[in-house]
């Protein structure tokens, strides 16, 4: 049995008073892909910024690698260092190459030297499929390959888990492909990730779980094909039925 | 147009407003620098999460923005003595120059550090950079792109304002001018000032020029 590498118990935020998640519970393993569904507003960006604190949970706790996520300080920008994170928008450096976008934290918070540092982001723009765009500044790259430089930002680190926010909401169709590709040959190699997104046909085909968001709580959580296939509760078939 | 000028005059001006260029230089360079930097200060010290702090800035920002630099200055040279400060014409001149500057880079700062968007700092936290690292390495040279020219243009107006210096009795070069102007009955002592500020700030007003065009406003 895999260990769990990220686990979740009784995460709750509200904004403003608002709640936006009332008590999520969830693990993700070691080579685990799990897929967030659910509609927009539901919390799973909210959800997956409580793991590595970007969004500070109002209560619950965050287990990582077994032990207790650190709240504050360096304990804390290691673990997230640690927990790469994908972004909607790719929030790539505009001023630096792809190749700097990725070498960036090894040197400066994993304290790697410069050619430690390149070494690690060559060999992750490799395996997103650009090393040959390593020099390029992210205005010459389409949003596909921006997006894939993101990932290969986060893979230089070694992460034992990746945190995918819609990673491919932001892109034109015909460059949704080639990204998904790309995290479907992580899964392959066994990186852990927990992934929100809207598309699921990927999730059916990668996921090996799918949970089901909606106001703030998981609704429905299991294999894809009984998730999707046969939902239990009304939220989630009428989910299903309008994408 | 003779009189304005006339050889004879122009030579007997020319060394003190000479030794004035360089007093010139010296007050416009350690307020440019000073401003600069204080504002710098000012505007990072506004990143940090103490309301108040970043509270006293505004108000400083605001208040020193609205002040003319000409009555700063002769505040701090002929009221501050009756608080027992004593400063010299060109101390004095340079405090109120740095500190009006100061107000005006703190501004500029700010606002090239908030055009920089929020996920620029959640993904260089999220990769576990420290904050510090991430304004060094990710904000700042963002931000310094879009301060540039308003900040030449802010230099060049601080450089400009070392005339006021003449006030205060500060020998430098229009202060000079006008004591040989006194002398000698004669404007072209002032011409000739007036022929040095431009050969002095016109360097500078072509470098902001230049700078305009090589980081321009997105």
């Amino acid at each position: 049995m895999a260990l769990p590498v990220l686990e979740l118990r009784g995460i709750g935020k509200a904004f403003d008073g608002v709640p936006a998640l009332k008590g999520i519970d969830l693990s993700v393993h070691e080579g685990e892909l799990v897929a967030l569904i659910g509609p927009s507003g539901s919390g799973k960006s909210t959800l997956l910024r409580c793991c590595n604190r970007l969004t500070e949970p109002d209560g619950g706790a965050v287990r990582f690698g077994g032990r207790p996520a650190p709240s504050g300080g360096r304990a804390l920008a290691e673990a997230r260092r640690r927990m790469g994170m994908v972004f909607q928008a790719f929030n790539l450096y505009p001023h630096l190459t792809a190749l700097e976008n990725a070498a960036l934290a090894p040197r400066r918070a994993a304290g790697l030297s410069r050619k430690a540092a390149e070494q690690a982001a060559r060999e992750a723009l490799s395996r997103v499929g650009l090393a040959d765009r390593a020099d390029a500044r992210p205005d010459a790259l389409s949003g596909g390959q921006q997006q894939r430089v993101a990932i290969a930002r986060a893979l230089a680190l070694r992460p034992r888990i990746l945190l995918l926010d819609e990673p491919t909401s932001a892109l034109d169709p015909e460059l949704v492909g080639s990204v998904l590709d790309v995290i479907g040959s992580l899964k392959a190699d066994g990186v852990a990730m927990l992934i929100a997104t809207h598309e699921i046909a990927f999730a059916r085909e990668a996921a090996d779980r799918i949970v089901f968001l909606a106001e703030g709580r998981i609704l429905e959580s299991g294999p894809p094909e009984e998730v999707l296939d046969r939902p239990r509760s009304a939220r989630l078939r009428s989910f299903l039925r309008r994408l | 147009m003779g009189i304005f000028f006339d050889p004879e005059v122009w030579g007997i001006a020319w060394p003190p407003i000479r030794s004035g260029i360089l007093i010139t230089l010296a007050l416009a360079l350690a307020s440019i620098a000073a401003g600069t930097a204080a504002g710098f200060a000012l505007s990072l010290a506004r990143t940090l999460p103490v309301r108040r702090l970043a509270a006293a800035i505004v108000v400083y920002s605001d208040a020193f923005r609205a002040f003319p630099p000409l009555v700063l200055l002769v505040v701090l040279y002929f009221a501050a003595p009756f608080a027992g400060i004593e400063l010299s014409g060109f101390a004095a001149s340079f405090l109120a120059l740095a500190l009006v500057l100061a107000a005006s880079a703190e501004e500029i700062f700010w606002a090239g550090l908030t055009s920089v968007r929020r996920g620029q700092w959640e993904a260089a936290l999220s990769t576990g950079m420290s904050r510090a690292a991430t304004l060094r390495r990710v904000i700042l040279p963002q931000a310094v792109r879009l301060t540039i020219p308003p900040l030449t243009n802010r230099a060049i107006a601080t450089g400009k304002n070392t005339a006021l210096a003449s006030v205060v009795a500060v020998p430098e070069v229009l202060n000079q001018a006008a004591s040989i102007q006194a002398q000698t009955a004669s404007p072209a002592p002032l011409l000739l000032a007036a022929v040095v500020y431009v050969a002095l700030f016109l360097p500078l007003v072509r470098l902001g020029r230049w700078l305009e065009d090589r980081f321009p406003s997105p």
